[in-house]
C-alpha cells in the first residue's frame, strides 16, 4: 500500500537526540519517517480520522507558561501532582511519600529510559497501527519516571495533571513510566485539561509494570477543552496476582483516543477495564483497549458506555485475546451505547481471539435509544418528559460512574455529568 | 485411523486427476490479460456488452491488490499461473476417467455417502460414475422428473437455467441487473469473477409468482464443470418468492484450487429470496496440504419494500473459507437474516460471517453465527451492522456462539456495528466456550459413547440453524457435522 509519509512539517520537528535510547529511537525514527501517521485503511484507525492533525502544524512549545493552573479542582486528599503544561513536565515535587521515588526522563539512567521505551505487549515498530507510539518514541524528550517500592502502600493519589495548549498550537510527546515492586499499591489520576484557546496536540504513552501481587488503579478524566486533540497509549503488564484497574472518563476535548494494552501475564492476575465517554457538539471520543491473557487462570472484566449526542462520535474497540495454553480464563466484555441525536454516531467493535479452550468468555454490545417502557413508567408517575429522559440518561452513565474506587470523586463527576445533561436541550421525542 | 481421515485420503486421491496439467485443446493457456477475457467471451459466443463489462471489470481487477485483512493465512497466489477457461469435457473425456459403476467405487467413499444419508441415485453421480445420468435415468427416471421440473417451472413462469443460456435467451435481464448488487470493482475476487466468470446459474421469478419448488442445482443438468468462477444472479419481482438451494453434503471433487464465486440476489416490492447453501469442498488432508480456497462474495439487495432476504449457510469444507453473504435493506420495513454453521477440523481457516446494511426505515436483521474449532482449525466470525442515517427505527440481533473442541484451534469474533441514528436499537451478544465437561458426564452416564455425546452437543448448539434449513438438507447436514468432526474427541 503506497503511504504518504510523515508530513512535512512533523519530518522536521524529529528531534536529533531523544530520550529513548540511541538504537531504540533512530529505528523509531527511521520507521516513522516511512509509514507516516495511521490513515482510515489501516484496521485499528478505519473510524479515527487523523486529518485534524495531518493538517495542523503543530510545533514544539516554547517553553513558557510555567505558572498555568487548571481550572478544575478535583476533590482529592493530599494530592501528589506531576505537572505537564504543553508536554513540559515541570518538576518533581519536595514531598515524596515514603516508598515513592519521581525522577524527569532526561536525568533517568540508561536502564531506566530502556524501560520506558520497551513496554510489553510490544507495539510493532512496523506496523502502521502503532505508528504513533513510535512517533511517539522518535520523538518523547520529556516525561517522567514513577517508582513505587515493594509493600509500599501509597495513600496519596499521584496526579498527572496535562496542561494543553497553554500557549500556542502546541503538539508533544511525553512519555510515562510507572513502576510497582511487588505488593505495593498506587493510585494513578490523569488530570487532563486544555487551558487555551489554540488547538494542542499531545500524543503520550504511559508504560506501566505491575509486580506479582502489586496493584495499580489508573484513572484519566478528560476534562475541559474543545481545542484539544490528544492521542494516548497506555501499557500495562501484570504479573502473578497483580491488579490493573483502569476506569477512563472523556467529557471534553475535539478528538481523543485512548489505547490500553494490558498484558495479563502471571496466573491470578486480573484487570477491569471502565470506561465512560459522552461526545456531544463535533467530539470525537475513542477508545481501543486490547487484553491479553497471556497466563493461565486470569480474568478480566470490562465495561464501556458511550453516550452520543449532537453530532459527536463515540468509537469503542475491545479485544480480548487468550492464547495457547492460557486455560481456565474468564473474561467478560460489555458495551453500551446510547444515541440522542440523529446526528451522533456510534462505531462499535467488541472482538474474541482465543486460542485455549477452556475459557468462558463472552461479550455484548448494544446500541439503542432510551428505554420507552422506562420513560412510559415515569411518565405515568407524573414525571416530565425531558426530566424522565435526563433521569434514564444520567442512571446509564451513572452505573459507569459508581465503579470509580474514590467515594469523593464518584460525587463530584456524578455532579458534572448532570450538569452536562442539564445543558442540554432535549429535544421532543416525537413517539414517546 | 478415523473414518474422516480414510476418507480425505479417498478424497485426496481423486484429485491425482485435477491439479496435473493435462494439455488439452479447449484450455486456454495459464495467464491472464484482455486477450483471455476476451478468448472467454468468445468462446462463449456472448453479446457485445458482456465483453465490455468483463473488459472493464478486468481493467478494474488489475488496479487491486489482494486484501490482507482476513484472519486466513495462505501462500501467494500466482493469478498468471492459473488457466482461466476449460470447455466442458466431452462425455468420452469424462467416461476414460470415471468409474464403470458404483462397485468400481471406493466402498469408504460409498460408506459415507450411506452416513450423509445420500439417496442411492444421487450416489452415482457423486462418485463421477460412467453414464451416471443414464443409469440414474434408468432407475429413477431423473431425466424425466428434470423435465417435468422444467415444464412446471415454464408453467409458472419461472426462469431456471444456467448463467450463459440466460446471457442468450434473456440479455435484457441481464443487462438490467448483473452487476447491480455486487458491481464490478467491489472487491479483489468479486472484479476477478466479474472478467472471467465461466458459468452459473440464473432464476427469473416474475411478479406475483410463488416458486412451485425449491429449486436445487441439483437438478440442473448442466452444473457439472461451472469451473471456479461461478457466477449467480437470483431477481424476484414484485411479490415473488424463491427458495434456492446451493451445493451438497458430499465430499465434492474439484478439479480447481482457487474458488472465486459471485451471488448476487434482488427482492423487489414484497418479494422473498431464501438461499441456502452446504459447502463441503476438499479441506486438505489432516496436515492441511491441499484443499479449496473458497472466496466467495455473496450479497443481496432487498431492493423493493417489505422485501426479505434469507441466508443459510452450513460451511464444513475447504482449506479456506471467506464468505460474507450480506444484505442491504434498502426497502422500507424489509428483512434481512443470516443463519450459520462454520466447522473447522484439521488445519482449515474459515473467515466469514455477514454484512447487514440498513438503510430503509423499520429495517430488521437477524444474524446467528455458530462457529464450530476442532484439531488445529481457525474459525472467526467477521460481521458488520450498519445502521444508516436514513434508517429509522432499525432493528439488528446478533447471535454469534464458538464452540472449541481441543486446545489447539482457535475461534475469533470480529464484529463490527456502526450506529447513525438515533432510533436504531442494536444488540450484539458473542459467547466462546468449549463443550462443558458436565454436559458430557451427563450423557455418558446415560451410556453414550463420546463421540455421539459430543455430537449430540454440538447438534444441540447448531440447532437455531439448523432450523432454517430445507427439511432434507437439515438432516444430512446433522450428518454432516458428524462426520466432519470425527476423529476431534477421545
Amino acid at each position: 500500500m503506497n503511504r504518504t509519509g510523515l508530513p512535512d512539517w512533523l519530518s522536521d520537528a524529529l528531534p536529533e537526540r531523544a530520550a529513548a535510547p540511541t538504537e531504540i529511537a533512530e529505528a523509531a525514527r527511521h520507521q516513522v519517517e516511512t509509514i507516516g501517521l495511521p490513515g482510515l485503511r489501516d484496521e485499528e484507525w478505519r473510524w479515527t480520522n487523523l486529518r485534524a492533525i495531518q493538517r495542523g502544524r503543530f510545533h514544539a512549545p516554547s517553553g513558557v507558561g510555567a505558572d498555568v493552573e487548571p481550572s478544575t479542582r478535583l476533590p482529592l486528599d493530599n494530592p501528589l501532582r506531576l505537572r505537564f503544561v504543553d508536554g513540559a513536565f515541570q518538576g518533581v515535587p519536595d514531598d515524596l511519600p515514603e516508598g515513592v521515588a519521581i525522577t524527569a526522563l532526561a536525568d533517568a539512567d540508561e536502564a531506566t529510559r530502556a524501560a520506558a521505551f520497551s513496554p510489553k505487549p510490544a507495539p510493532s515498530v512496523e506496523n502502521p497501527n502503532d505508528a504513533l507510539v513510535t512517533l511517539n518514541t522518535a520523538m518523547a524528550r520529556e516525561g517522567v519516571v514513577v517508582d513505587v517500592a515493594a509493600n509500599a502502600i501509597v495513600e496519596r493519589p499521584i496526579v498527572i495533571e496535562w496542561l494543553d495548549g497553554a500557549t500556542e498550537s502546541t503538539m508533544s510527546h511525553p512519555r510515562v513510566l510507572i513502576r510497582l515492586g511487588e505488593s505495593a499499591s498506587a493510585t494513578l489520576i490523569e488530570h487532563v485539561e486544555t487551558v487555551g484557546e489554540k488547538p494542542a496536540w499531545r500524543n503520550s504513552v504511559i508504560v506501566s509494570s505491575i509486580a506479582a501481587n502489586a496493584a495499580l488503579t489508573h484513572i484519566a478524566l478528560g476534562l475541559d477543552g474543545e481545542s484539544r486533540l490528544s492521542t494516548t497509549r497506555t501499557f500495562a503488564a501484570l504479573e502473578r496476582d497483580a491488579r490493573y484497574h483502569s476506569h477512563n472518563v472523556q467529557l471534553g476535548g475535539r478528538m481523543i483516543r485512548r489505547e490500553y494494552d494490558v498484558h495479563v501475564g502471571g496466573t491470578g492476575a486480573h484487570t477491569d477495564l471502565i470506561g465512560l465517554m459522552m461526545p456531544h457538539g463535533k467530539q470525537l471520543l475513542d477508545t481501543h483497549t486490547r487484553i491479553t491473557h497471556a497466563a493461565a487462570d486470569t480474568t478480566s472484566n470490562e465495561h464501556y458506555r458511550t453516550i452520543a449526542d449532537d453530532a459527536g462520535r463515540g468509537v469503542f474497540k475491545g479485544r480480548i485475546l487468550i492464547e495457547q495454553d492460557a486455560q481456565r480464563i474468564e473474561a467478560y466484555q460489555s458495551s453500551n451505547n446510547l444515541i440522542l441525536s440523529d446526528d451522533a454516531e456510534i462505531d462499535a467493535k467488541p472482538e474474541l481471539e482465543i486460542y485455549a479452550d477452556d475459557v468462558s468468555c463472552s461479550h455484548g454490545a448494544t446500541i439503542g435509544r432510551l428505554d420507552q417502557e422506562a420513560l412510559f413508567y415515569l411518565r405515568t408517575r407524573g414525571i416530565a418528559l425531558d426530566e424522565a429522559r435526563g433521569l434514564l440518561i444520567a442512571g446509564f452513565a451513572q452505573e459507569v460512574i459508581d465503579e470509580l474506587p474514590i467515594p469523593a470523586l464518584r460525587d463530584w463527576l456524578t455532579t458534572r455529568v448532570e450538569q452536562r445533561l442539564n445543558d442540554r436541550s432535549l429535544p421532543v421525542d416525537s413517539d414517546a | 485411523m478415523t473414518e474422516t481421515q480414510e476418507l480425505e485420503q479417498l478424497v485426496k486421491r481423486e484429485y491425482k486427476y485435477g491439479f496435473t496439467t493435462d494439455i488439452e485443446q479447449e484450455i486456454i493457456p495459464p495467464g491472464l490479460d484482455e486477450d483471455v477475457v476476451r478468448m472467454i467471451s468468445a468462446k462463449k459466443k456472448e453479446p457485445e456488452f458482456m465483453l465490455e463489462w468483463r473488459l472493464s471489470a478486468f481493467r478494474h481487477w488489475q488496479t487491486m491488490t489482494e486484501p490482507e485483512w482476513a484472519h486466513v493465512h495462505y501462500p501467494r497466489i500466482d493469478y498468471q499461473a492459473l488457466s482461466y477457461y476449460a470447455a466442458p469435457k466431452s462425455q468420452e473425456e469424462l467416461d476414460a476417467e470415471a468409474p464403470e459403476s458404483l462397485d468400481d467405487v471406493d466402498p469408504k467413499l460409498l460408506e459415507t455417502y450411506e452416513k450423509l444419508g445420500i439417496p442411492l441415485h444421487e450416489r452415482a453421480a457423486l462418485a463421477g460414475v460412467k453414464g451416471a445420468n443414464v443409469a440414474v435415468d434408468a432407475v429413477f427416471d431423473s431425466v424425466s422428473v428434470t423435465t417435468t421440473f422444467k415444464e412446471k417451472l415454464a408453467e409458472a413462469g419461472v426462469i431456471f437455467c444456467s448463467f450463459s443460456e440466460a446471457v442468450e435467451n434473456h440479455p435484457e435481464l441481464v443487462k438490467k441487473y448483473l452487476g447491480t448488487v455486487v458491481p464490478q470493482g467491489d472487491n479483489f475476487f468479486a472484479a476477478l469473477n466479474s472478467a472471467v466468470f465461466s458459468d452459473g446459474s440464473f432464476v427469473y421469478v416474475p411478479k406475483g409468482v410463488k416458486c412451485p419448488m425449491e429449486l436445487s442445482t441439483y437438478f440442473r443438468i448442466n452444473a457439472k464443470n461451472t469451473g471456479q468462477f461461478e457466477r449467480t444472479l437470483i431477481i424476484a419481482e414484485e411479490g415473488a418468492s424463491v427458495s434456492y438451494l446451493e451445493g451438497c453434503t458430499a465430499p465434492q471433487r474439484d478439479e480447481n484450487q482457487l474458488h472465486a464465486a459471485v451471488v448476487e440476489l434482488v427482492a423487489l416490492d414484497d418479494a422473498e429470496i431464501k438461499y441456502s447453501t452446504v459447502q463441503n469442498w476438499y479441506p486438505g488432508d489432516e496436515e492441511g496440504k491441499g484443499g479449496i480456497y473458497n472466496f466467495v462474495t455473496k450479497r443481496g439487495e432487498c431492493r423493493g419494500d417489505r422485501s426479505k432476504i434469507t441466508w443459510t449457510q452450513v460451511e464444513a469444507g475447504s482449506a479456506i473459507t471467506w464468505k460474507y453473504p450480506s444484505c442491504v435493506l434498502k426497502g422500507d420495513d424489509s428483512v434481512g437474516e443470516f443463519y450459520s454453521v462454520a466447522v473447522g477440523n484439521n488445519y482449515q481457516q474459515i473467515d466469514s460471517g455477514t454484512k447487514m446494511i440498513h438503510l430503509g426505515k423499520r429495517t430488521r436483521s437477524t444474524i446467528v453465527s455458530k462457529g464450530i474449532s476442532a484439531g488445529h482449525a481457525e474459525n472467526a466470525y467477521r460481521g458488520l451492522v450498519h445502521i444508516g442515517k436514513t434508517a429509522t427505527d432499525a432493528r439488528n440481533f446478533t447471535q454469534c456462539d464458538s464452540l472449541l473442541i481441543g486446545d489447539r484451534c482457535g475461534a475469533h469474533t470480529f464484529p463490527y456495528i456502526e450506529a447513525k441514528n438515533a432510533s436504531a436499537q442494536v444488540e450484539h451478544e458473542a459467547t466462546t466456550s468449549k463443550v462443558s465437561d458436565d454436559q458430557m458426564f451427563y450423557l455418558r452416564s446415560r451410556g453414550l459413547s463420546e463421540e455421539d455425546a459430543m455430537n449430540m452437543v454440538v447438534s444441540g448448539f447448531c440447532k437455531d440453524v439448523f432450523n432454517e434449513l430445507p427439511m432434507e438438507f437439515a438432516v444430512e447436514a446433522q450428518a454432516l457435522l458428524a462426520v466432519s468432526l470425527e476423529g476431534s474427541v477421545g
